[in-house]
């Protein structure tokens, strides 16, 4: 993570202030789509840098220490070692960015990361996933045993009633979504934050985070979603410190790109293996 | 599973850099089609390739690496000739056939660019540099929405637009830095409402060729659609073909008025669209990324032709800097081909005068800032930003060429507006505002074709699409694209009446000087006298009088010899009054209208014996003044039901489509029906919401004069301004005025020449009648919609909506 934004004075004056066009927006969203295309081996190198972007989650209510193991075995080794040595990144450690579970099995991840030996982080949910709406003292509670267990990064769920009602809250990223609502992360939506966090950076020097979850699927989305933060932010923000996909399927369907990249062929789905 | 087949030896590399990579897309399909031609082009004419011998050529060729993709046959006036011919003998068929048979037809050709798409994207990218994206994305789509559109209005066209006839054969003439959608949106409504085109297409451009290949391989119609390929000069060629009933020309501004002196008084329309620069106005309560967003459409993103005037609040100007040159440092330039660029290259002249350009306003104290990843060899030309131009440096006053944004503050809306309107300039604009009501009025001030607000660049085939002032007064698309191609039915065909021996320098420069003619005797009260300025009698200039002769040749009265100096107060007092004018609601101007009317029925008996000394039968003169009042109530009544919504696809919210007034329109009047001519002009006129200047009747002045004792009592002064005098020095001095926005005509020949040489000043729009009578008794020819659509300008509003 990156130094923590020590925040500053609460000034209303700037959200009054913020103007957003609604139709200007949703045609720059579909613009970026379209401007911005990588090929090649630019595709692949820009694919296997959105690996290392990836939180990869599981958030299921059926989730056991088996899939968690899983999951964390796969985020060590997301890409099959020989697809990586083809592309001559077999020594460039790509693991994803980190594992992101609920706060129950938060030690499953930490002990199945600890016998891969690796330092990947774990991210927790908490705070009354994905609602939030419990008890402020439930919240903390469930925060500081996260912790304890050993969760270095928490999604907190933010009190929306508060953001509705004009009562903001501070972090040190901003997420577009739980990943479980209807709409989740839309191009429109980031933008608008994107814009956000760069005016906020120009205004205290402070660099927030950014992660779009929930409905980023396939190789094309992440591509996208790369050259977005590109053009809204700059290549500064393109690091695993402010930048995070939140998924679990989108990085089966990043091998599978690279896979097709370093052999010409499409593979089967029993060509790569499973998380 | 042995994976390792192809390596890529830069992923590495890439890994860490994380920068753009080449995205070509392949122009293979499009070398194959100049193979088919053997890469030696022709012209398209009668659905064939036609590719006479001796003749000149030119290389086509890829602006980028300048290797030469292919052979142009340059025509020669035989070779236009064979192309008009083409179209004239395609005519006598396209043009009766029924509108659904041509709808379908357009439907044909629109499904024809479908099957293609591929092959017409790339050679237009490859041939004129532009980004692939935007041919592929925006113009092959919206070629084939504008078929489609003007299929359906073909299909309506018995029903919709009964009492109008098509032209005939049309001439376009497009310049040499367009794309061939600007094409499209010119043929289309053409070709929907039954006439048939001859397009001079530029040197070396092979994408309307391919595209009337497609057409002419639709197998029926093939003379409809020609295609002839030579420079500009060639235009007057295509114009005097006998059977061209109007040219359409898009190019620059200084070509525009050459061709229009060119084709005075040689008896066909001529519909100019000038200009490619536009204007972006960013206020203080904008949303100012997207604003920037808006700056990048207009200019960088290979969208437009032209560059950019950009107006920005003070209050918001550092802020808006600091965005915008941090978005060009974003922004890629390359090979058009590339599927990953904003912006391609045009080619060396579009780069050598965007170079001239900034080179003078550096040297004239500007700041110039240019950012963006651009290739260092020569075809391109980087995203350019301008500031600090001193307003009154001759750069400020010139029309910005692409890729340059010229940025300048402004304090209030309304200086804003001033700036914006400051020019001569009338094509497109954008304002940008979160305030809705401060958006709404400077989108209706502002004095242009188009207004988006909060967007910039949109076009549906549904929206008219042009401007006024010197950016020309055609249109394309929606309702208004249709009738630059029709005609109110029964119009007689182009008459060749160019008198070769009109010199212009001469035409109504001097006025003979009169002398007493005698008593002035008769049944009558002696006439109203003066000349009828800012709302009262006034004394003319030149202190001297004209004597009006009745039938018999006895003296009538004399009225004001008018002169220069009397035209420049009139056009002073109409400017004045404007402003109020337009600020009546419709309503309010018909009631004027109608208490006119009511005056002019008490006025019956005097105006009846005026006309009756002029040889009128007592009984017809009773129905001229009666027709007159008709008149006046049925405009008041028009106007009331003016401008509409338009529903556009894929865009939320309306389009307003604007009727405005044209501004002080000046009206010099025939010598026949000297009364109902007069109200049958003035009507329309100002009912649309113009101030007028208007010269009556030659022979028989004085019906009118006697009218404007009722306007002083009755109208706010200076909205009508009547001067009599010498009809051809009166022509003359409003023909050449500056501030005049708009002429009609009823004259001579040699005057109706002289009206259209002298528009090219200010490209005012014209309306002559090349000494043919007009039936103004008929309500087709003197109440007639051709009246209301001369009266008005359009203008279309965009407002897109979202929360």
């Amino acid at each position: 993570m990156a130094a923590h934004n020590l925040g500053t004075e609460l000034d209303l004056s700037w959200i009054s202030k913020v103007q957003v066009n609604h139709p200007a927006v949703l045609r720059r969203a579909q613009q970026v789509q379209a401007r911005r295309t990588v090929k090649k081996e630019w595709q692949a190198a820009w694919l296997l840098k959105a690996v290392t972007f990836i939180d990869f989650t599981t958030l299921s209510g059926d989730d056991t220490s088996s899939n968690v193991q899983r999951l964390c075995y796969k985020a060590k080794y997301p890409i099959r070692e020989d697809l990586l040595k083809a592309l001559n990144m077999h020594d460039k450690d790509i693991t994803t960015a980190a594992v992101c579970v609920y706060p129950a099995r938060v030690c499953d991840a930490v002990r199945a990361l600890k016998a891969a030996g690796c330092n990947i982080p774990v991210a927790s949910v908490a705070t009354g996933f994905p609602a939030g709406q419990t008890h402020l003292k439930t919240r903390l509670e469930e925060i500081r045993l996260a912790v304890e267990d050993g969760a270095t990064e928490i999604d907190v769920v933010i009190n929306r009633s508060l953001v509705l009602t004009g009562q903001w809250e501070g972090s040190d990223f901003i997420k577009t979504s739980t990943g479980k609502e209807t709409v989740n992360a839309t191009f429109p939506v980031a933008i608008v934050m994107l814009r956000a966090i760069r005016d906020f950076f120009w205004k205290t020097g402070n660099k927030i985070g950014f992660k779009p979850a929930g409905g980023i699927r396939s190789a094309k989305d992440a591509l996208a979603w790369l050259s977005l933060i590109k053009e809204e932010l700059g290549d500064e923000w393109l690091k695993p410190e402010l930048f995070r996909i939140g998924a679990s399927t989108l990085l089966s369907d990043i091998e599978r790109q690279i896979y097709h990249h370093v052999t010409g062929r499409y593979a089967a789905y029993h060509d790569l293996p499973m998380s | 599973m042995a994976a390792a087949t192809r390596t890529a030896p830069r992923a590495r590399e890439i890994f860490t850099t994380l920068e753009y990579g080449p995205a070509p897309e392949s122009h293979a399909c499009a070398l194959a089609w100049l193979d088919t031609q053997d890469r030696h082009l022709g012209h398209y004419v009668n659905g064939k390739w036609l590719k006479p011998e001796r003749r000149n050529s030119v290389p086509c060729q890829d602006p980028i690496t300048g290797e030469n993709l292919a052979i142009c046959l340059q025509a020669q006036a035989e070779d236009v000739a064979a192309a008009v011919e083409a179209a004239r003998t395609a005519l006598e068929n396209w043009s009766t056939l029924p509108g659904a048979r041509r709808a379908q037809h357009l439907t044909r050709l629109a499904k024809m660019i479908q099957k293609h798409q591929r092959l017409l994207w790339t050679l237009e990218s490859l041939v004129t540099g532009r980004a692939v994206r935007e041919v592929r994305d925006r113009d092959v789509p919206l070629a084939q929405q504008l078929l489609q559109y003007h299929a359906v209005q073909a299909h309506t066209q018995e029903e919709a637009l009964a009492g109008w006839e098509p032209m005939g054969v049309i001439g376009l003439i497009v310049p040499p830095t367009f794309s061939f959608l600007e094409m499209m949106w010119r043929i289309c409504p053409a070709l929907a409402v039954g006439c048939t085109v001859v397009v001079l297409v530029p040197p070396a451009s092979p994408a309307p060729l391919l595209l009337a290949q497609l057409a002419g391989e639709l197998g029926s119609f093939p003379g409809i659609l020609n295609m002839i390929s030579g420079p500009t000069s060639l235009g007057p060629v295509l114009a005097s073909q006998p059977g061209v009933q109007k040219v359409a020309f898009c190019g620059a501004v200084e070509e525009g008025r050459t061709l229009r002196r060119t084709l005075a008084g040689q008896g066909l329309e001529l519909s100019l669209a000038l200009g490619a620069e536009s204007l972006l106005l960013l206020t203080e309560a904008a949303d100012v990324d997207s604003a920037v967003e808006g700056v990048v459409d207009a200019t960088w993103s290979d969208r437009s032709q032209g560059g950019l005037r950009l107006l920005i609040q003070e209050s918001v100007w550092d802020e808006t800097m600091t965005r915008l040159q941090a978005r060009m440092g974003r922004l890629r330039v390359g090979r058009g081909l590339d599927g990953a660029v904003d912006m391609g290259a045009r080619g060396a002249a579009a780069r050598d005068l965007a170079q001239r350009y900034v080179h003078e306003a550096q040297s004239q104290g500007a700041q110039v800032f240019q950012a963006g990843d651009v290739p260092s060899d020569s075809p391109f030309y980087p995203p350019t930003l301008i500031s600090d131009l001193p307003p009154a440096s001759p750069c400020a006053q010139t029309e910005v060429p692409w890729p340059l944004v010229v940025a300048s503050p402004f304090r209030t809306a309304k200086e804003a507006l001033a700036v914006a309107n400051g020019t001569p300039r009338g094509g497109s604009a954008s304002v940008w505002s979160e305030r809705l009501g401060q958006a709404l009025e400077l989108g209706y001030r502002l004095r242009m074709g188009i207004v988006w607000i909060n967007a910039h660049g949109l076009r549906d085939p549904a929206v008219p699409t042009g401007g006024c002032k010197e950016s020309g007064s055609s249109w394309h698309g929606g309702p208004d694209g249709l009738y630059e191609y029709l005609r109110p039915s029964g119009t007689p065909a182009r008459q060749p009446s160019l008198s070769e021996n009109l010199n212009y320098d001469t035409f109504g420069l001097a006025v003979p000087s009169t002398l007493p003619a005698g008593p002035e005797t008769g049944p009558s009260s002696a006439p109203p006298y003066g000349l009828f300025v800012g709302g009262r009698f006034q004394a003319p200039g030149a202190r001297s009088s004209r004597p009006i002769q009745d039938s018999h040749g006895n003296l009538h009265g004399y009225v004001a010899e008018g002169g220069a100096k009397d035209i420049r107060g009139a056009v002073e007092a109409a400017h004045q009054a404007a402003p109020g004018w337009v600020g009546q609601s419709p309503g309010a101007r018909a009631a004027l209208l109608g208490a006119l009317a009511a005056a002019l029925e008490r006025r019956e008996s005097a105006l009846a014996a005026r006309l009756e000394r002029h040889g009128v039968e007592l009984k017809v003169a009773k129905a001229e003044v009666e027709l007159s009042v008709r008149r006046l109530r049925a405009w008041g009544a028009r106007a009331q039901a003016q401008g509409h919504t338009l529903q556009v696809a894929e865009l939320r919210g309306p389009v307003l489509r604007l009727r405005e007034p044209l501004g002080v329109l000046a009206i010099v009047c025939p010598d026949e029906w000297p009364l109902l001519a007069f109200v049958s002009l003035l009507a329309p006129a100002l009912a649309h919401g113009n101030t007028v200047v208007l010269v009556p009747s030659g022979t028989c002045p004085i019906p009118a004069l006697e009218v404007c004792q009722d306007v002083a009592t009755l109208l706010p002064a200076g909205l009508v301004n009547v001067v009599t005098g010498d009809r051809d020095h009166l022509t003359r001095c409003l023909a050449l005025h500056q501030d005049v926005q708009a002429l009609w005509y009823f004259g001579s020949v040699q005057g109706s020449q002289f009206v259209e040489w002298a528009s090219a000043g200010n490209l005012k729009p014209v309306w002559v009648n090349r000494g043919l009578p007009r039936a103004w008794d008929q309500d087709a020819e003197g109440a007639g919609p051709e009246l209301g659509l001369r009266a008005a300008q359009t203008k279309a509003l965009w407002l897109p909506m979202g929360d």
